[in-house]
C-alpha cells in the first residue's frame, strides 16, 4: 500500500541521461553521440553518459556509480523496450538508493534504430525525440512503494496432457495442493491415443499410463475431468478459478470401474478417442487405461433403458439426474497445457480424404497399428478390410502450407519415420513403402539416427509435393501422382493406403481459454508468450504460465521439460508467501471528487467503490492500474501513479515541441498495441519516423484531454493503439470504454472541420508488427496527402475552439 | 477415412448408414411396406424420425405420410426395426441382422400370436391370400406324390383329400389385422393383435368429401366410404397403426388410440417411454401395474416354494 509521497522540500531536479549504443543495435542506425549531446542541453539534464551496452554488468554499475557520485535524483535511460529492461533498470536504480519508479525508458532500438534502417537521420531525431520526452516525464515522477499482497500457495493446470501430468506432478511433489482441468473424460492427452514414441520405440501408454496414475493417487492432485474452466478471477498469487464439472451420470465416487455396465449397453457409438475408426458402449470409458476410472454415459447417444442401472446393482453408481456442478477454486497460479488438435484434411479435394476409403490421416494410422486399437494392431483398409502391400505416406499435409498453416507442425516428419520403421519392422518384405517429403525435419537426440534406420530397413523416400490422388472405383487403390523434385521429374506410385501426416492445430476452444484467462494468441492461433526466448513458459498475464504444445507445437520430451518449467516457474510465485506487485494503481482526490460515481460503472474490475455522499473509495489489491477510470472521471479527482495527467500531457508537449504537422502523436496500450510496435522494430519494418509513441498501460487511459491537447498543439495526426476487441484487452474491456470515448470524439472532431484520417484508432496485437507497421505507413501518406498547409489551416481554425474545451476542463 | 455418415434417399427405399473403419452400420427403410404410420416416429428414443404429410394432386388419391430419419440423431439402436408393425425398417450391423437391444434385452419384440391350423383348411379354398391386404400369405398345396398341385378340380375326392395344404404367413411384415382371420371360412387361422385400441372417425366434424383416410390406409376395408361418401370404420380389421391420423386435415374428427400392446417380457426403461408415448400415460400405468402385480405373485409363490421344500 502507497500514497504519493510528496518530497518533503522540493529539491532541485538532477536529471542523468544513459545512453546505450546496445552494441551496432542502436549505434548502427541512430546517430547515439548527437543524442547524447542533445540530452545535454535538455533543461534538468546535470549528466550524461553513453554505454555499449547499458544493460550488462558494468553498463549497470554506470549508472549506479552516477547516482551516487553526481547525485542524481531521476534518471533517463535511452535504450531497448521498457517491456525488455524496464525491471532490470528499476533494480539497478534502487540498488543505488533512488527510489524505482524515478526513472524512465526512452525506447530507441525497437522504437528508432530498428524501425526506421532506411532513414538515420529521421531516426536520430525521433530518438532525440524520446529522450526528450522521457525527461518531460521523469521530472514529474514521484517515488512510489511497491504493494505486497499474499498469495495462495496452490496451482491449478489447465489441461491434463503429458506437459500438464509433468507439471502437476512437479508441483505436488513441491508440497502444493495442484488442481488439475480436464475437458475429456480422461487425463493422458493425445499421448496416451499413440501406439510408440519415437526414436526409441517405446509403447506410449506403457509409460504415460504410471504417471497418469501417480496423478491420481497423489494427495496433493485433485482431477477435475470432464469439466470446463468457466471463470477466471482475480491476479497474480490470487486467482478464483470457477470449474464446471460436467455430468458423467455416473457419481465417481461410486463408481468401481468394473465395467459390467457397459456390457449390459446395447448401443455403440463412434469412438471419438479411436479417431473414430472403432466404437464404444453409451456407457464406457474411451480407453481401458482412462484415469479417473469413472465411466461416463453419453446422452447423445443413451435410449434410457437402465440395463446399465440394472447391471450395477447395488453399487448404485449411476445417477441419470446428474447436473453440471460448479466449485470455486482459489490458486496462486495457473498453468495452461491445452494442447492441441490434429487437421483433417476435408478441405484438401484433391487428397481425397473423407471420399476415397483408404486414405487415412496419420493419428488414424496410430490406432490402427496399435495393439489395443480396434482393430487390435492389424492395419487393415477400410474398404475390404485387407491388408495393404504398398502404404505411401505423405508429408506436410496442411502445414508449410500458405493456404492452409503456414508453420511446419513440428513432429509429423518424426511420427511418420516411426510408422514407416514399424511397418517395415512388422511386416519386412511384405510391404512396400513410400514417403512423399518435402524435407525431412529430425533435429533431435536420436532422431537423425532413426531417419538412418528408416532409410536401412528399405523405405522409398521421395522428395517432392504430391499433386492429386486418385482412387480406381472397383480395387479402391490409389495412385499418388507427385513430382520427384531430385530427379526432375513426374512420378505416380500405385499404392494401396495412403497415409496423411496432418498439421497439428491450435485446439479448438483456445479462443475461450484466452478470453477467460486474458491471454492473446499468435498469427496460427497459438498462445503468446511473454517473450518467445527469455520467457517461452509465461503468459503475458502475471502468474499463468504455458506448458507443451498450446503456445507452440512440441514433441513429448519437449512438452514433459516445458511441464517441468512451468511448474517451477509457477513455484516461483507459489511458494513465496507474499508477491509484490506494481504501485501504479489509481488514487482518488476526496476533496475534487464530486461523488457522481461514473467510475464505479467505468471501473472493469469493480474495484471502485462510492457509497452515498462518500468519495470513491480505490480498493486497492483490486486495483490492477489500468486507468480507466482516471480518463472517466468528470471532475478529474483521480490519478493514475506513474501515469498522471500531468506527465502524460508532459510527454506530448515534449513530443510535439518543434514542426508538430510533420509528427504523429500515438498513444499505444502497453500490453498489445506498443507490443507489436515492439516486434515490428524487432522484425526491422521500416515505417516512416514520424511517429512520436507514449506508453500508457491500456487505451481506456486515453483521456480526451490528451487527444484535444495534442491537436491544439498541432499534432500532423493522432493515433491511439489499442487490443482488439473484443476480448484482448489486458483489462476485460479498457479498449471498449476508450471507444466510446474516442467515437463521440471522433465525430466532434470531423463536425468541427478536422479530416477524419488525422485522428485514428487502431486494434494492434502483440503479434501484428507488420500490421503496426502498415498503419504507421498508412497514417504517413495521408498526412502527407493532406499537405502542411491544410494542416495548419484546419489547427488554426480549430486551436481557438479547443482551448476553450481545455479551459473549461 | 475413418468415419463417414451417409443418406439416400429413394422413392423405395431410404438408407441411413454409418461407415467406420471396424465397423459399419446400415438402416433401411422400405418405403413400399412402410405405412407412413406414427408407430416408429412415437417409438424412437431420439425422436429422429418425422412424418411429412405428402401434397395432394387433386385427381389423385392421397399419397401416405413420407417418413424421414434424421441421421445425426440417429443412433442405429433398431428400436425402429422392432416396432414397426409392417416390418419396414432393417437396421443391420456389421451385416447381420442381431439387434444389440434385443440380445441385452434392453426392449422388446412385438409378438405377432398367429396359428394356423391347415388341416382344418378346405383344400380348394385360398380365401386368405386374396384377404390379406399387404399379399403376405401364400399357399402351397401338395398331392400325395410329393408334386405341387395348382388345380385341384379335376383330382379324385381321395387325391383331393390327401392333397397337403402348407400357409405360409410373411410373420415379420404382418401387422396383425386379422383380416384373414376374419374371412377364413373354416376358422383355420387364429391371429391375435399385437396392438389394441379404439378407432372412431367423427363424420360431422369431417371435412366435406374428404376421404383422405381411406386413401391411406393400408388395411383395406378399416376405413371405407358408405353411399353418402361418409367414412365407415370397422375397428375389428384396424392396426391402430395411426397411419390415417397422420393425413387426417381435421385432428378432431378423427381418433386413434392405443390401449395396450402385446410384447415378450422385458425389463427396460426405453420400453416404458414407447410405451407411454404409443399408448397414453394411463394405459402404460396399467401396464407397469399388471407388471409389479404379476411380480408380486411370483414371489408369494417363491416364499410357498420353499416353505413346502423346507417341510419335505
Amino acid at each position: 500500500m502507497s500514497s504519493p509521497q510528496d518530497p518533503a522540500k522540493p529539491e532541485a531536479l538532477r536529471v542523468g541521461v544513459f545512453v546505450c549504443h546496445c552494441g551496432l543495435n542502436i549505434a548502427g542506425t541512430v546517430d547515439v553521440h548527437a543524442v547524447a549531446e542533445f540530452a545535454k542541453t535538455i533543461p534538468d539534464v546535470v549528466y550524461v553518459k553513453e554505454n555499449r551496452y547499458t544493460c550488462a554488468d558494468p553498463g549497470q554499475e554506470e549508472i549506479r556509480k552516477a547516482i551516487r557520485q553526481q547525485k542524481l535524483n531521476r534518471v533517463v535511460i535511452a535504450a531497448c523496450s521498457p517491456r525488455m529492461h524496464e525491471p532490470t533498470f528499476r533494480r539497478t536504480v534502487a540498488e543505488a538508493g533512488l527510489n524505482s519508479f524515478l526513472y524512465e525508458m526512452a525506447n530507441i532500438r525497437e522504437f528508432a534504430s530498428w524501425c526506421h534502417q532506411s532513414d538515420p537521420a529521421a531516426a536520430t531525431e525521433r530518438a532525440k525525440d524520446s529522450v526528450k520526452m522521457a525527461v518531460a516525464k521523469v521530472r514529474l515522477m514521484q517515488p512510489l512503494q511497491t504493494i505486497e499482497v499474499p498469495v495462495t500457495n496452490k496451482a491449478v493446470i489447465i489441461g491434463g496432457g503429458i506437459a500438464g501430468i509433468n507439471a502437476a506432478l512437479d508441483l505436488a511433489e513441491q508440497g502444493f495442493k495442484v488442481y488439475m482441468v480436464e475437458s475429456t473424460q480422461s487425463i493422458g492427452g493425445h499421448m496416451a491415443a499413440l501406439d510408440k514414441t519415437f526414436p526409441t520405440l517405446d509403447c506410449s501408454i506403457c509409460i504415460e499410463g504410471p504417471k497418469m496414475v501417480d496423478c491420481a493417487r497423489h494427495p496433493n492432485i485433485t482431477i477435475f475431468a470432464n469439466s470446463d474452466l468457466v471463470k477466471c478471477e482475480g491476479y497474480i498469487g490470487n486467482f478464483k478459478v470457477k470449474i464446471r464439472k460436467n455430468p458423467r451420470f455416473v457419481i465417481p465416487e461410486k463408481c468401481t470401474g468394473c465395467g459390467e455396465c457397459k456390457d449390459a449397453c446395447p448401443i455403440e457409438y463412434p469412438n471419438e478417442w479411436d479417431n473414430n475408426l472403432g466404437t464404444r458402449k453409451a456407457i464406457s470409458v474411451p480407453f481401458d487405461q482412462t484415469v479417473p476410472l469413472v465411466y461416463s454415459i453419453n446422452r447423445d447417444y443413451c435410449i434410457e433403458c437402465f440395463k446399465c442401472t440394472e447391471a450395477c446393482g447395488e453399487r448404485d453408481a449411476i445417477d441419470f439426474d446428474q447436473k453440471p456442478q460448479e466449485v470455486d477454486i482459489e490458486v496462486g497460479a495457473i498453468v495452461v497445457s491445452t494442447g492441441f488438435d490434429v487437421y483433417e484434411p476435408y478441405d484438401m479435394p484433391l487428397l481425397g480424404y473423407g471420399k476415397y476409403p483408404n486414405v487415412i490421416t496419420g493419428m488414424e494410422f496410430e490406432r490402427l497399428i496399435l495393439a489395443a486399437g480396434p482393430t487390435g494392431g492389424k492395419v487393415i483398409r477400410q474398404s475390404d478390410g485387407k491388408k495393404p502391400h504398398r502404404i505411401a505416406f505423405i508429408l506436410c499435409v496442411g502445414s508449410r502450407d500458405k493456404q492452409h498453416y503456414p508453420y511446419c507442425s513440428n513432429f509429423c516428419c518424426m511420427y511418420t519415420l516411426k510408422h514407416v520403421v514399424q511397418l517395415k519392422e512388422k511386416y519386412k518384405e511384405d510391404v512396400e513403402v513410400y514417403v512423399f517429403y518435402m524435407d525431412i525435419r529430425s533435429p533431435g537426440k536420436g532422431y537423425e539416427e532413426f531417419y538412418d534406420r528408416a532409410r536401412e530397413r528399405g523405405v522409398n523416400f521421395i522428395r517432392g509435393r504430391v499433386s492429386r490422388i486418385d482412387e480406381d472405383p472397383v480395387t479402391h487403390n490409389l495412385m499418388v501422382h507427385s513430382e520427384d523434385s531430385l530427379l526432375g521429374q513426374p512420378i505416380e506410385v500405385e499404392a494401396d493406403m495412403v497415409v496423411l501426416a496432418t498439421a497439428s492445430i491450435p485446439k479448438k476452444g483456445s479462443d475461450e481459454v484466452a478470453r477467460i484467462l486474458n491471454l492473446s494468441r499468435d498469427a496460427n492461433g497459438f498462445f503468446m508468450e511473454a517473450h518467445p526466448k527469455l520467457k517461452p513458459m509465461d503468459a503475458p498475464t502475471d502468474g499463468v504460465f504455458f506448458a507443451g504444445a498450446c503456445a507452440g507445437l512440441k514433441d513429448i520430451p519437449y512438452s514433459v521439460s516445458q511441464g517441468s518449467g512451468a511448474a517451477s516457474r509457477a513455484a516461483t510465485v507459489i511458494s513465496k508467501p507474499k508477491w509484490k506487485i506494481e504501485p501504479i494503481i489509481s488514487i482518488v482526490d476526496e476533496e475534487k471528487c464530486k461523488k457522481c460515481g461514473a467510475c464505479v460503472d467505468k471501473c472493469p474490475y469493480g474495484a471502485i467503490r462510492q457509497d452515498a455522499d462518500q468519495p470513491a473509495k480505490i480498493i486497492t489489491a483490486s486495483c490492477h492500474g489500468c486507468g480507466t477510470c482516471v480518463a472517466e472521471c468528470p471532475s478529474h479527482a483521480i490519478t493514475q501513479m506513474h501515469f498522471t495527467d500531468a506527465q502524460v500531457l508532459a510527454q506530448i508537449h515534449a513530443a510535439l515541441e518543434t514542426n508538430p504537422e510533420d509528427k504523429i502523436l500515438a498513444i499505444l496500450c502497453n500490453w498489445c498495441s506498443y507490443a507489436g510496435a515492439d516486434l515490428a522494430g524487432i522484425s526491422r519494418c521500416d515505417y516512416p519516423a514520424s511517429v512520436r509513441a507514449i506508453r500508457v498501460m491500456c487505451s481506456g487511459r486515453v483521456a480526451r484531454e490528451f487527444v484535444l491537447e495534442a491537436l491544439r498543439l498541432g499534432a500532423g495526426a493522432v493515433l491511439i493503439g489499442a487490443c482488439h476487441l473484443p476480448y484482448d484487452c489486458h483489462y476485460i474491456s479498457g479498449n471498449y470504454k476508450m471507444k466510446d470515448r474516442t467515437d463521440a470524439l471522433k465525430a466532434m472532431l470531423t463536425k468541427l472541420g478536422m479530416s477524419p484520417e488525422r485522428f485514428r484508432v487502431e486494434y494492434v496485437s502483440a503479434a501484428e508488427g507488420i500490421h503496426y507497421a502498415e498503419v504507421i505507413r498508412e497514417i504517413d501518406s495521408q498526412r502527407k496527402a493532406l499537405g502542411k498547409e491544410k494542416i495548419q489551416a484546419e489547427n488554426a481554425k480549430l486551436k481557438p475552439i479547443l482551448e476553450n474545451m481545455l479551459k473549461r476542463k | 477415412m475413418p468415419f463417414k455418415k451417409t443418406k439416400s434417399d429413394a422413392a423405395d427405399a431410404l438408407v441411413l448408414e454409418w461407415v467406420l473403419q471396424v465397423k459399419n452400420y446400415k438402416l433401411n427403410l422400405d418405403r413400399n411396406r412402410c405405412a407412413g404410420c406414427q408407430i416408429c416416429t412415437l417409438a424412437c428414443p431420439r425422436q429422429a424420425i418425422t412424418t411429412q404429410k405428402q401434397p395432394k394432386q387433386s385427381d389423385e388419391p392421397t399419397k401416405k405420410a413420407k417418413v424421414d430419419i434424421d441421421l445425426e440423431k440417429c443412433n442405429f439402436c433398431g428400436i425402429c426395426d422392432v416396432t414397426c408393425p409392417y416390418g419396414a425398417v432393417k437396421v443391420i450391423q456389421n451385416g447381420s441382422h442381431d439387434l444389440a437391444v434385443l440380445t441385452k434385452e434392453s426392449y422388446p419384440q412385438l409378438i405377432r400370436d398367429i396359428t394356423v391350423d391347415t388341416r382344418r383348411c378346405d383344400k380348394e379354398c385360398d380365401e386368405c391370400v386374396t384377404a390379406c391386404p399387404l399379399s403376405l400369405i401364400t399357399i402351397s398345396k401338395v398331392g400325395y406324390d410329393g408334386q405341387p398341385v395348382n388345380d385341384l378340380s379335376g383330382l379324385s375326392p381321395l387325391a383331393k383329400r390327401r392333397v397337403q395344404v402348407t400357409l405360409d404367413i410373411q410373420k415379420q411384415y404382418c401387422p396383425t389385422c386379422r383380416a384373414c382371420e376374419f374371412k377364413c371360412s373354416s376358422g383355420a387361422i387364429k391371429v391375435k393383435k399385437c396392438f389394441e385400441g379404439k378407432l372412431a372417425v367423427d363424420t360431422e366434424k369431417c371435412p366435406p368429401g374428404c376421404h383422405e383416410c381411406v386413401d391411406v390406409c393400408p388395411i383395406t376395408g378399416t376405413l371405407t366410404l358408405d353411399s353418402k361418401a361418409k367414412v365407415v370404420t370397422a375397428e375389428q380389421t384396424c392396426t391402430f397403426c395411426g397411419a390415417c391420423k397422420n393425413v387426417c386435415p381435421k385432428p378432431e374428427a378423427l381418433t386413434v388410440h392405443r390401449t395396450k400392446i402385446f410384447h415378450t417380457p422385458v425389463h427396460s426403461g426405453a420400453w416404458n417411454k414407447t410405451l407411454e408415448r404409443l399408448t397414453s400415460p394411463s394405459d402404460a400405468v396399467k401396464e407397469f401395474k399388471a407388471q409389479a402385480a404379476k411380480t408380486r405373485r411370483e414371489l408369494v409363490l417363491h416364499r410357498f416354494e420353499v416353505e413346502e421344500m423346507k417341510k419335505k
